[in-house]
């Protein structure tokens, strides 16, 4: 049994990274329409974010902030300057410009920083074992952080008049349109968001791993299954599709192994897609 | 970085002048050209400027006795990034652009698995010093134009394998990257284990690239090891090992040298890392070619040149094969060059420790056999040498050598 606990748990702490990753993206393919290639790198833009941060300060808060601040503005830019002036070309236009965008981060990343792993110096401490699991305190942490800073996501999204132009915006862009909102201002707080989420789940995947400018592209495929199990647009489905990939990847090793579990987030997008096209949390969309 | 960039110039200049100025005593002949291949920048960065240096320190050493059956040697650098796909484009370019004859340094098993197919096809030497076995045999080097001046994956497994004997060892695992040279690194250990009449108790292949490996560490460490035995590369052994270490496990590791080093100490701590045998092949440091080689070493990085084995291979890479390129006379193509690598390498000759003295003793009609910086040099028939191997151990930080392992 505690052998089962102890995989769902390591199941649970992978899944957040993904789960945060695939909200950025899915926040993104919601409001502005196409799938952000882009966010791995962003992720990586957090990750130096808050090393550097953390470097200088020794406070891992302010490396945090630092990071989400560094992956809200390079959201922010990536905006102003590409996909602003290409947002009413095809998605297929905006996904190969934000593979470009993506291959300029990573490039000024590996420039700036050079190609040798960082790591986040972190006390390294035993385990808590609560009756035969051991429980990583930095687990913990992690956890609550992530915790934490979904709710203020969802708090953005459903509690401020912006979050609730950002959902009108998702739901029908030309009836958000004729009702007054501002198209900019929304896809300027979308982006903001959006840098900060991805920068965030950069800044956990970089706590846990180790810090390189390849990173966050590594980490892209899996995010993109879950936000798409998740159902596409879906900010719950994204979170808990990412929880559940993980879940199920690390809960299956037994029986398939270290190097099929891959393999099986990619399987559970086809089982999802095959008996519900529009993802666990997707709406249909109509036809217009 | 400046010294990447210094050497690039240095070699772009060196090209220039060649074409420009006439050359004195090697007017006549063509120029020998030779391709540095280097892991500049990428993991194998900490090593990949002095392997490149070196090339070009030996490659003086050469012209200054005058050149090889004539010819004058003349270098092109270029950095792999330890990364295939870039190594692939830099190798075009050296072959295609630069029409290098022969293509030296190349450093991860991943890059060199990548380029040698070119090599093959252009019909020039590759000299590298990557451990996958299946750089020995056909397809990768099926024309035999393939040196390998580390040893193989599986060698450092038997390595391995003595060591866990010595130490006493009862209950190890394996865990390996999935790429040749990882489980190169554990099949080799395992061959060699039970061999020895003894018991392997898990194995796992993990992938790159994962958010942790805590399935993987459970999995092994549920059969309770002693020891668990490495094929793997630094960011995962950074990974790997923080995690095990947060875990709880009391446990014993053996990893190869270019996962356990100090970047992994500096990356860890030294409580984390307390106790971990690092094993690395070590260079032929009694020889006089060592002593050279040293030399040259501390003049250009400004360390011990003990301190990074792969450049005292890149080193003996050109001496060889400058070697060969005398013994195999003026005008001599890749075929009679490459016939020649053993037979003045490998024993029965006279011992020689350097270009110039070899050069002597070919001129004298003497057999001869360079003994390298880097091991004895002896090649097998699949073109690989069998150094001896150093165990360190790291303690309070340091990475401490206690042994020598021969197998």
């Amino acid at each position: 049994m505690a052998f089962w606990i102890e995989l769902l748990i390591s199941g649970l702490v992978a899944g957040l990274v993904i789960g945060l990753s695939a909200l950025s993206i899915t926040l993104v393919f919601g409001i502005a329409r196409f799938p952000n290639a882009a966010t791995g790198d962003t992720m990586t833009v957090g990750a130096y974010g808050a090393l550097l941060g953390h470097r200088a300060t020794n406070s891992l808060l302010v490396g945090g902030l630092t990071g989400a601040i560094a992956g809200a503005i390079v959201g922010f830019l990536g905006y102003w300057f590409i996909f602003r002036k290409l947002a009413q070309r095809s998605n297929v236009a905006l996904l190969v410009a934000s593979i470009g965008l993506a291959f300029v981060l990573r490039a000024i990343l590996g420039v700036s920083f050079g190609h040798s792993q960082q790591v986040f110096q972190l006390p390294l401490v035993r385990p808590w074992r609560i009756g035969d699991v051991p429980v990583h305190p930095n687990d913990l942490v992690l956890a609550g952080a992530c915790a934490t800073i979904l709710a203020i996501v969802f708090a953005i999204l459903h509690l401020t008049p912006i979050g609730r132009r950002m959902r009108a915006v998702a739901d029908d862009p030309a009836l958000a349109r004729v009702s007054g909102i501002s198209p900019s201002s929304v896809m300027t707080v979308l982006w903001l968001l959006a840098g900060a989420v991805s920068a965030s789940a950069g800044i956990v995947a970089g706590i846990k791993t180790v810090v390189s400018p390849e990173m966050g592209w590594d980490l892209l495929l899996p995010a993109f299954a879950a936000a798409i199990v998740g159902g596409i647009g879906s900010p719950v489905g994204a979170v808990v599709a990412g929880l559940l990939i993980g879940v199920v990847q690390e809960m299956a090793t037994p029986l398939v192994g270290f190097t099929y579990k891959i393999a099986l987030s990619f399987l559970l997008m086809l089982v999802v897609l095959l008996v519900r096209p529009r993802g666990l949390f997707g709406k249909l969309e109509g036809a217009r | 970085m400046t010294i990447d960039r210094r050497i690039i110039l240095q070699a772009g200049a060196s090209a220039l002048a060649l074409g420009l100025a006439p050359q004195g005593a090697f007017a006549q002949a063509e120029a020998y050209r030779i391709g540095a291949l280097n892991p500049v920048t990428g993991a194998g960065s900490p090593y990949g400027s002095g392997m490149a240096e070196m090339i070009f320190a030996a490659v003086d050493e050469v012209n200054a006795a005058g050149g090889a059956a004539g010819r004058r040697l003349q270098v092109f650098a270029d950095d792999t990034q330890t990364n295939p796909q870039s190594a692939v484009l830099a190798a075009k370019k050296l072959i295609e652009v630069n029409k290098v004859n022969a293509i030296l340094g190349t450093w991860s098993s991943g890059v060199s698995l990548a380029v040698i197919p070119l090599v093959n096809d252009a019909n020039i030497l590759l000299m590298h010093t990557s451990g996958a076995p299946a750089l020995s045999t056909p397809p990768a080097n099926a024309k035999g134009y393939g040196y390998r001046f580390q040893a193989t994956n599986d060698r450092f497994g038997r390595a391995f394998a003595e060591i866990a004997v010595k130490e006493g060892y009862k209950r190890p695992v394996t865990m390996a990257f999935n790429n040749a040279s990882g489980i190169g690194n554990t099949q080799g250990f395992k061959k060699a284990w039970e061999a020895k009449g003894n018991k392997v108790l898990a194995e796992v292949v993990y992938e790159p690239n994962q958010p942790s490996y805590r399935a993987e560490l459970q999995k092994v460490l549920a059969a309770r090891p002693d020891v668990i035995v490495m094929g793997s590369f630094l960011p995962d052994t950074t990974i790997i090992l923080r995690e095990a270490f947060q875990s709880g496990a009391n446990v014993k590791w053996i990893i190869p040298g270019w996962a356990a080093n100090p970047q992994l100490i500096r990356a860890l701590g030294n409580e984390a890392t307390e106790g971990v045998i690092s094993v690395d092949s070590v260079a032929n440091e009694q020889s006089a070619s060592f002593a050279r080689y040293d030399a040259a070493y501390r003049k250009g990085q400004s360390q011990p040149g003990a301190s990074n084995v792969y450049a005292a291979m890149t080193y003996d890479m050109v001496i060889t094969l400058a070697l060969a390129i005398e013994a195999a006379g003026p005008g001599a193509g890749t075929a009679q060059i490459n016939a020649k690598i053993r037979e003045v390498a490998n024993p029965a000759g006279d011992k020689v420790f350097s270009f110039a003295e070899g050069k002597t003793a070919l001129a004298a009609g003497k057999k001869i056999n360079y003994e390298g910086a880097s091991s004895v040099l002896d090649f097998d028939e699949f073109g690989d040498v069998t150094p001896d191997f150093g165990v360190f151990f790291i303690t309070k930080g340091q990475l401490e050598r206690r042994y020598v392992v021969k197998i």
